[in-house]
């Protein structure tokens, strides 16, 4: 029996990343993965961010050429085959699991597929798919089980019309009538995937805004834009029966204004349910343990990812940080670095870049306004649109702006949300600036390229600082 | 046999030295206690002399260096004769002294290790940077800081971060560090203050305004400040942010004074005293001060407290700085003993031969702005002292007899006092003053 430092249950984004680490930091690694596939990679590379990825820039080329002829670029007959998208999101992912594979045997990391589970002191035990099962000794164990699709509790799963996110991947035929339940990061990414796709698409959403959780003025922004491209939006709204059969379904849904609430029945032929996800931790081995997992399955960890058990530490969608592939990761290198002895600080989890892959795509970092208000701070904003900028005009997508949130103090940066085109790309120029604590001014003093898209957030500093000047 | 010389400790709160002159060649031979280098202090100028007969052999700092104290700047051959130095003493003679620490220099001391080691001491955390240019660790740290964190500081007028640990990015001083720096009120000692808190009456500085960018014309020249003028210049400042200044104006008749010099200055110079009206009105000082306590004093925080001795500091003007050696228990001494003293001292320091001690401990001073005719000057207080008297020159003025109405002719001085109103009232300073003028005035 093989003496590790370190066993990796689960190989996504915080599991793989970790393994590699601890490799690199001299530790003899093996990492547990129950993928049925045996591919490696997780949610993150299976289900998750890549193929989503793939399908959006399906929809954004399609969507592109679609418009061809406003730029002189006369595609005729532009249509979508789905057969191929699923080839092309088929490739990518092999792609990329492989990738994961090779980087495993690179850094001579053990692979053991099958089921991990904590089996004693110092033991991890791997349950194969053919239910013979073998005994990993270990000093340390990271649990990096990750998540899967929540299910709300009324909505029955089993009618193929209705679909969870892993589901909806596999869909061959594009759907007539998309109804999404969640307008959060995986509902808008879907939506936005299908309403460019063709479909006719209803969003539903409980809380009064899409993308909650985004700056108010953001979530505005999107709802327009989503309106506006011909999506139907309900906030506010409730979804109280969904009877679903072979041919569609059928949702009562309860709509909020005001103090009126109204009910209508949607008929459609799709359901997707993207109502969030849960964290996989019912089968871990954690009974008889110090590990404490709460009520909603989350387990317990201080700063360093530590469980109540000793040498057993927890990352990514298992812990109560923001479940997103790249904080995993980030969690993955601190465990690591905390059992190799490195001292490491802990994560600033105030500074995790939120990307949402819709269209127009979203990403923030740090506080909205409003968070900045209730935490007190003297609050300033400067807000720069997309539509002032040159390199906007020339890809022809103008929507969105970029949105400086400053203390006025100190000219602090609190937060940066952009709406508009590439905003996933561009948030980490905020990521970082925050990272080495910039003010304003510092934002402002680099010179942004021309042109660019990147130029928007110079201007918002500018305008954070009372002299935009394109505007 | 090879003996080190180091820089001396020039009293205890002299941490450092300037090399000023070199007395002796590279060869010389020097006797013991003659002269072998000038150095300047914040405190002082002085010669130091040779602790031992040799031959220089070595000369570890250049002038312009300032080393701290315990540091080997020059090596002696006691053995050797005159002329007779090796090459490689030479080289070593031009490599820079500065980055010696105290504690290098204690080990060397009693080590009598060899030259080329000494020459090339091993820089210290404490020295602001390496004689090569690259900046220090504390430079390093002091760069280590945010963007946020130096407007922090800014605002709250931190100079230095350096005290700070930083808990960032190799070491970086965060915001959550500075803010914790502050709230736990550390920074109220990191301004340029070198003493203890306790000591320092200035805790409540502003900071100087900026002065405005000097545009320099074709036949403008910059001209470093020396130590002293350095440390005058920073004491000034600091005294004119720490006390409330007032002031209060007496002419006094110095006639009394005059004929009891006339009468007494054969007596004075047959035993070698030269009788001068400083020593009248250092006396006259002196008696004040202990009918007036409350002036012989200092500001410790909320504290007041009452000095012991009655030390009277008297300014002497050097040719481009000002030193003020210090009259011990005046109040004890005759005005014979004022006047030796007065004398001594004097010379002194005009001849850089005072002692760091001896300009140490003042708990009052006088400052003379007669010797160019000037009616009177408007003195800043030696802090932490609480008040400094200033006269004028001592003129024939017309006086009007205040009972007789009578028009006269009197040898005059206007002395002018600058006192901390903190401290001391118009009334008390104005009484002070008037106890000086009768004993001067009343001088038999």
């Amino acid at each position: 029996m093989s003496q590790y430092d370190v066993v990796v249950i689960g190989s996504g984004p915080g599991g793989y990343v970790a393994a590699i680490h601890a490799a690199q930091s001299g530790l003899k690694t093996a990492i547990v993965e129950r993928e049925p596939t045996e591919r490696l990679g997780g949610t993150c590379l299976l289900r998750g961010c890549i193929p989503t990825k793939a399908m959006l820039h399906t929809a954004d080329m399609l969507e592109t050429l679609k418009k061809g002829d406003e730029i002189g670029v006369m595609a005729s007959d532009v249509a979508l085959d789905m057969a191929k998208m699923h080839a092309y999101k088929a490739k990518v992912v092999k792609k990329n699991a492989g990738g994961v594979s090779y980087l495993m045997k690179k850094n001579k990391i053990d692979v053991h597929l099958g089921h991990g589970r904590l089996a004693g002191k110092g033991k991890v035990s791997v349950e194969a798919a053919d239910g013979k099962t073998q005994t990993l000794s270990t000093k340390n164990v990271i649990l990096a089980t990750g998540s899967t699709c929540f299910h709300l509790p009324f909505i029955d799963m089993s009618p193929a019309r209705v679909l969870d996110s892993d589901g909806i991947l596999e869909l061959e035929e594009v759907p007539e009538h998309l109804v999404v339940i969640g307008a959060g990061a995986v509902g808008t990414e879907f939506a936005s995937v299908f309403l460019r796709y063709g479909s006719k698409v209803t969003l539903i959403e409980m809380a009064p805004r899409v993308l909650p959780s985004e700056d108010h003025e953001v979530c505005a922004e999107a709802e327009k834009s989503f309106k506006k491209q011909g999506m139907t939006v309900l906030t506010s709204s409730k979804v109280t029966d969904v009877k679903a059969d072979d041919k569609g379904v059928k949702l009562v849904v309860e709509t909020k204004k005001g103090d009126k609430t109204s009910s209508q029945t949607i008929e459609a032929s799709h359901l997707l349910v993207a109502a969030g996800r849960a964290p996989r931790t019912q089968d871990i081995g954690a009974k008889g343990t110090k590990i404490k997992i709460n009520d909603r399955g989350v387990v317990e960890v201080d700063e360093f990812l530590r469980t109540g058990e000793p040498g057993v530490y927890a990352i990514g969608d298992i812990v109560n940080t923001a479940w997103l592939a790249h904080v995993a990761s980030k969690e993955g290198i601190l465990a690591v670095d905390h059992i190799a002895g490195k001292n490491p600080r802990p994560i600033n989890h105030r500074l995790v870049p939120m990307c949402t892959y819709c269209s127009p795509e979203v990403a923030s970092v740090g506080l909205s306004e409003e968070a900045a208000k209730e935490a007190g701070y003297d609050v300033k904003t400067g807000v720069f649109p997309f539509s002032a900028i040159g390199k906007a005009a020339i890809l022809n997508k103008t929507e969105g702006f970029v949105k400086i949130v400053a203390d006025k103090k100190y000219d602090e940066l609190l937060g940066l949300h952009i709406i508009g085109p590439k905003a996933t790309e561009l948030i980490t120029e905020g990521t970082l600036a925050m990272e080495l604590e910039s003010t304003i001014e510092e934002l402002l003093m680099t010179i942004h390229p021309h042109p660019t898209l990147a130029e928007a957030v110079a201007e918002a500093a500018h305008a954070a600082m009372g002299h935009a000047i394109h505007i | 046999m090879r003996s080190e010389v180091v820089m001396p400790q020039m009293g205890e709160s002299v941490t450092e030295g300037t090399v000023t002159a070199w007395l002796k060649e590279i060869g010389d031979f020097v006797e013991r206690d003659e002269p072998l280098f000038e150095i300047t202090t914040d405190k002082v100028d002085a010669e130091v002399p040779s602790p031992l007969a040799g031959v220089l052999v070595e000369r570890l700092a250049k002038v312009g260096d300032t080393v701290e104290i315990n540091t080997v700047v020059a090596v002696l051959d006691t053995e050797a004769k005159a002329g007779e130095v090796s090459a490689a003493s030479h080289e070593a003679a031009s490599a820079p002294a500065k980055a010696a620490s105290a504690s290098s220099g204690a080990v060397s001391a009693s080590s009598g290790g060899s030259a080329t080691a000494l020459a090339s001491p091993a820089p210290t955390t404490t020295s602001a940077a390496s004689s090569n240019g690259v900046p220090s660790r504390e430079e390093l740290r002091r760069t280590r800081s945010t963007p946020l964190v130096r407007r922090i500081a800014q605002e709250h007028g931190i100079a230095d971060l350096s005290p700070i640990e930083g808990s960032g990015m190799s070491g970086r001083v965060t915001k959550a560090d500075i803010m914790a720096f502050i709230e736990s009120g550390a920074h109220q000692g990191t301004n340029g203050s070198t003493g203890p808190i306790a000591s320092q009456p200035a805790q409540q500085t502003r900071q100087a305004p900026a002065a405005p960018p000097i545009t320099l014309g074709d036949r403008d020249r910059y001209e470093p400040l020396g130590p002293q003028r350095a440390a005058i210049a920073e004491h000034m400042t600091r005294s004119r942010a720490t006390s409330a200044h007032a002031h209060t104006i007496h002419e006094i008749d110095f006639s009394a004074v005059f004929k009891a010099r006339k009468r007494m200055k054969a007596e004075f110079e047959e035993r070698g005293v030269k009788l001068t009206y400083t020593a009248f009105m250092v006396k006259a000082v002196a008696d004040a001060l202990r009918a007036f306590p409350v002036v012989n004093a200092s500001l410790d925080g909320d504290q007041l407290v009452y000095r012991g001795d009655i030390n009277v500091g008297v300014a002497v003007a050097l040719e481009a700085s000002l030193i003020v050696p210090v009259v011990r228990n005046v109040d004890e001494l005759s005005l014979l003993g004022v006047a030796r003293s007065i004398n001594d001292l004097a010379e002194r320091a005009r001849k850089k031969r005072l002692k760091p001690d001896e300009v140490r401990g003042g708990t009052f001073t006088l400052s003379n702005h007669g010797i160019f005719g000037a009616e009177f000057g408007v003195p800043i207080i030696n802090q932490p002292q609480t008040a400094i008297i200033s006269t004028g020159a001592i003129k024939k003025r017309v006086v009007v007899d205040q009972k007789t109405d009578a028009i006269m002719v009197r040898p005059t001085a206007i002395f002018c006092m600058s006192f901390d109103h903190r401290t001391i009232d118009g009334a008390t300073a104005d009484a002070f003053l008037a106890h000086i003028r009768t004993t001067l005035e009343g001088w038999e």
